[in-house]
C-alpha cells in the first residue's frame, strides 16, 4: 500500500497526447456547426428567401456595424443588468429556500404545498403582471428572471438536503458537531451537487425571463432589439440579437462549469481505486 | 473491577409499526456492562435490535424503558465522548482522507498544530500513509474502512461503538482488518462494543460476549473468553481453548436459529 506515487505520476508525453486527441476531438465536434454554416450561406436566395432566414455573412455585418456605431451597447449593459440580477436574487432565494425548508420538516410541512402550486404557475404568464407591479423599468424583468430562476434552484436545494444520509448527520453529531457545523460540513456539501445542477438548469431561464419581459414592454434592452428587427423586417438584426443572447448563456454556462469543476472536484476522480490492502 | 464505563441497564424499546398504529417490542429488559479497555463482542440473529442498542449509547435514541450510563452519568442527548464506526465506511465523499480524520479534531476546536500531528499518527495506525490527498470513491472498500477507523481513533473516545464492521468485507480482508483492530483496540486502551452476526468473530475478538435472542430480544447470555492475546485470527480454531469458547456461544446461539432456513 506504499505505490501513492506510482498510482498519482502521470508522463509528460501522455499528457501531450490527450492533449492532442482532445483538440482532434474539438475539430471533430466543430464540423457539424461549419457545414450548417456553409449550408445556411449557399441556401439562402437560393432555397428560401433572404428576408425570412438572412445569411450568416450578413449577420456577421450586421454584428459589426451594431459595436462600431455602438448602438447595441446600451441593450447589451441593460440585459446584461436584468440577467444578472435576476439570477442572482433568484439562486440566492432558491438556496435559502430551499435549504430552510429541507432542514426543517415543520416549516416543509406548512410551505410546501404553497411552493408546490407556485411550481405549476406557467411563470411567464406572470409578466403583464410584472410590468403592472414594477413598471417597465429593469425592476420588472429582474422580478420575471429571478422567480424563475428561484422555483429551479429551490427545488433542487430542497431535494437536495432532503436526501442527505441520516447516518452520517448522525455520525457526524456524535464526532462532536453543532448545528452551525453540521450545515458547513455535512448539508450544504452534500447538496452542493443538487445546488449547481439547479443553478446550471436556471441559466437558460433566467434568459427567458428576461426577454420575455423585454419583449412584453421595456424601454430598453436585447428583447427590444429583437422586437423591433423583427417589426422592421430586419432577420440579420434579429439573428443578431439572438446571438449576442447566446453569448449570455455560453459565458454563464462556462462560469457555472468552472464553480461545478471547483466545488464538485471529489466527484470526479482523477485515480482509480488501487487494489485493496 | 475498576467499575463500569458503559453500563446498559434494563434497556426495553418499542417501535411504531409503520401503517398499522400498533408497537413492536423490539427489546425486553437488556442489561450488561463493560469494563475499561474490555472488547465486548453483541451477538444476535438479523433484527433482534443490535443496532438500536448501540444508537442508545451514542445517545442518539433514548430507550422506552431503563437507561444506559457512560461513567455513571445517564445518557439523556447525543453522548459526544464515544466514537463510531458504522457498517459502511461513511467517510465523507467531499473531503480527502486527511480532511475525514481530521474533522472530529476540527469540530472539537483542536488546535492546528496539534491536529496535523494527531491525524498523522491515526491515519499512520491504520496503515493508509500516503493516501492522506485521496477521496473516499478513490480508495477501495477496505481503505475506507481503516479511514472511518482512524477517524474514530482519532480523537481518543474512551468507548469505540461498532455495527457490524466487518460485515461488508471479502473474507481476506476482514480477517487483516480484525488483526489491526485487534492491535489498535489494545493500543488505545478504549473499551469496544462490537457488534456482529458472527460467532467466530465475536469469540477470537472479544474478552465478553453478549447473546441476545430473536424478538422481542432478551440476553440469553453474557460468556467470557477468557483465551490468551494476542489471538490468531487468521486460523481462528488454532488458538488454545477457542473451540471450548466457540462451543459455550454456540451452544446458546443455535436455538435462535431457525434450523429449517426459512427466512
Ligand atoms: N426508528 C425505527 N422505527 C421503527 N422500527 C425500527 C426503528 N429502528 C429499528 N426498528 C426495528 O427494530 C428492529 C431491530 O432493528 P436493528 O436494531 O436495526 O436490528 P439489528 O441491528 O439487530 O439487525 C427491526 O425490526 C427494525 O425494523
Ligand atoms: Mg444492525
Amino acid at each position: 500500500m506504499n505505490d501513492a506515487a506510482s498510482v498519482d505520476a502521470a508522463p509528460a508525453a501522455r499528457k501531450w497526447s490527450r492533449r492532442f486527441a482532445a483538440l482532434g476531438q474539438f475539430g471533430i465536434s466543430l464540423l457539424p456547426g461549419i457545414v450548417l454554416l456553409v449550408f445556411w450561406q449557399w441556401a439562402s436566395g437560393r432555397l428560401i428567401k433572404e428576408i425570412y432566414v438572412s445569411k450568416p455573412t450578413a449577420i456577421a455585418a450586421r454584428l459589426y456595424e451594431l459595436f462600431a456605431s455602438g448602438e447595441i451597447i446600451p441593450h447589451l449593459i441593460t440585459t446584461g443588468q436584468e440577467l444578472v440580477l435576476g439570477y442572482v436574487i433568484g439562486v440566492a432565494g432558491g438556496v435559502i429556500g430551499g435549504y430552510a425548508l429541507g432542514r426543517s420538516p415543520r416549516l416543509a410541512r406548512i410551505f410546501e404545498p404553497y411552493v408546490m402550486a407556485f411550481y405549476g404557475i406557467p411563470k411567464i404568464a406572470l409578466a403583464p403582471l410584472f410590468i403592472i407591479w414594477f413598471g417597465i423599468g429593469i425592476g420588472s424583468k429582474v422580478a420575471l428572471a429571478s422567480i424563475m430562476v428561484f422555483f429551479l434552484v429551490f427545488y433542487n436545494v430542497f431535494s437536495g438536503v432532503r436526501s442527505v444520509d441520516r447516518e452520517l448527520v448522525n455520525l457526524t453529531l456524535v464526532m462532536g458537531a453543532n448545528q452551525r457545523q453540521l450545515t458547513w460540513h455535512v448539508y450544504l456539501p452534500a447538496a452542493s451537487p443538487y445546488i449547481i445542477l439547479g443553478m446550471r438548469m436556471a441559466i437558460p431561464y433566467s434568459v427567458i425571463g428576461v426577454i420575455v419581459g423585454e419583449f412584453t414592454s421595456s424601454i430598453q434592452g436585447l428583447g427590444l432589439f429583437i422586437h423591433e428587427a423583427s417589426s422592421t423586417y430586419d432577420p440579420a438584426g434579429v439573428f443578431a440579437g439572438i446571438i449576442l443572447l447566446l453569448g449570455f448563456v455560453l459565458i454563464a454556462n462556462f462560469l457555472a462549469g468552472r464553480l461545478e469543476r471547483r466545488l464538485l472536484r471529489w466527484k470526479n476522480p482523477t485515480t482509480q481505486p488501487p487494489s485493496d490492502i | 473491577m475498576t467499575g463500569q464505563v458503559l453500563a446498559f441497564d434494563g434497556i426495553g424499546q418499542d417501535f411504531a409499526t409503520p401503517g398499522s398504529g400498533g408497537r413492536i417490542r423490539v427489546l425486553d429488559g437488556i442489561s450488561f456492562d463493560a469494563e475499561p479497555g474490555q472488547f465486548v463482542a453483541v451477538i444476535g440473529p438479523s433484527g433482534c435490535g443490535k443496532s438500536t442498542l448501540l444508537q442508545m449509547a451514542a445517545g442518539l435514541l433514548m430507550p422506552t424503558r431503563g437507561n444506559v450510563k457512560h461513567h455513571g452519568r445517564t445518557i439523556d442527548s447525543v453522548n459526544q465522548a464515544v466514537g463510531f464506526v458504522p457498517q459502511q465506511a461513511q467517510l465523507f465523499p467531499w473531503k480527502t482522507l486527511q480532511e475525514n480524520v481530521e474533522l472530529p479534531l476540527v469540530l472539537r476546536s483542536v488546535p492546528a498544530e496539534q491536529r496535523r500531528a494527531q491525524v498523522a499518527k491515526a491515519i499512520e495506525a491504520v496503515g493508509l500513509k500516503g493516501f492522506e490527498n485521496y477521496y473516499p470513491n478513490q480508495l477501495s472498500g477496505g481503505m475506507q474502512k481503516r479511514g472511518s477507523i482512524a477517524r474514530t481513533l482519532v480523537y481518543r473516545p474512551d468507548v469505540i461503538l461498532m455495527d457490524e464492521p466487518f460485515g461488508a468485507l471479502d473474507a481476506q480482508t476482514r480477517m487483516v482488518m480484525q488483526n489491526d483492530l485487534q492491535t489498535l483496540s489494545a493500543e488505545a486502551g478504549a473499551t469496544v462494543i462490537f457488534v456482529t452476526h458472527d460467532i467466530t468473530e465475536a469469540v477470537v475478538l472479544a474478552d465478553r460476549v453478549v447473546i441476545l435472542s430473536q424478538r422481542p430480544s432478551r440476553l440469553l447470555a453474557n460468556i467470557a473468553i477468557d483465551l490468551p492475546r494476542p489471538r490468531d485470527v487468521f486460523e481462528p480454531f488454532k488458538n488454545p481453548g477457542f473451540e471450548q469458547a466457540y462451543d459455550a456461544v454456540w451452544s446458546v446461539f443455535r436455538s435462535q436459529i431457525d434450523i429449517r432456513g426459512a427466512h
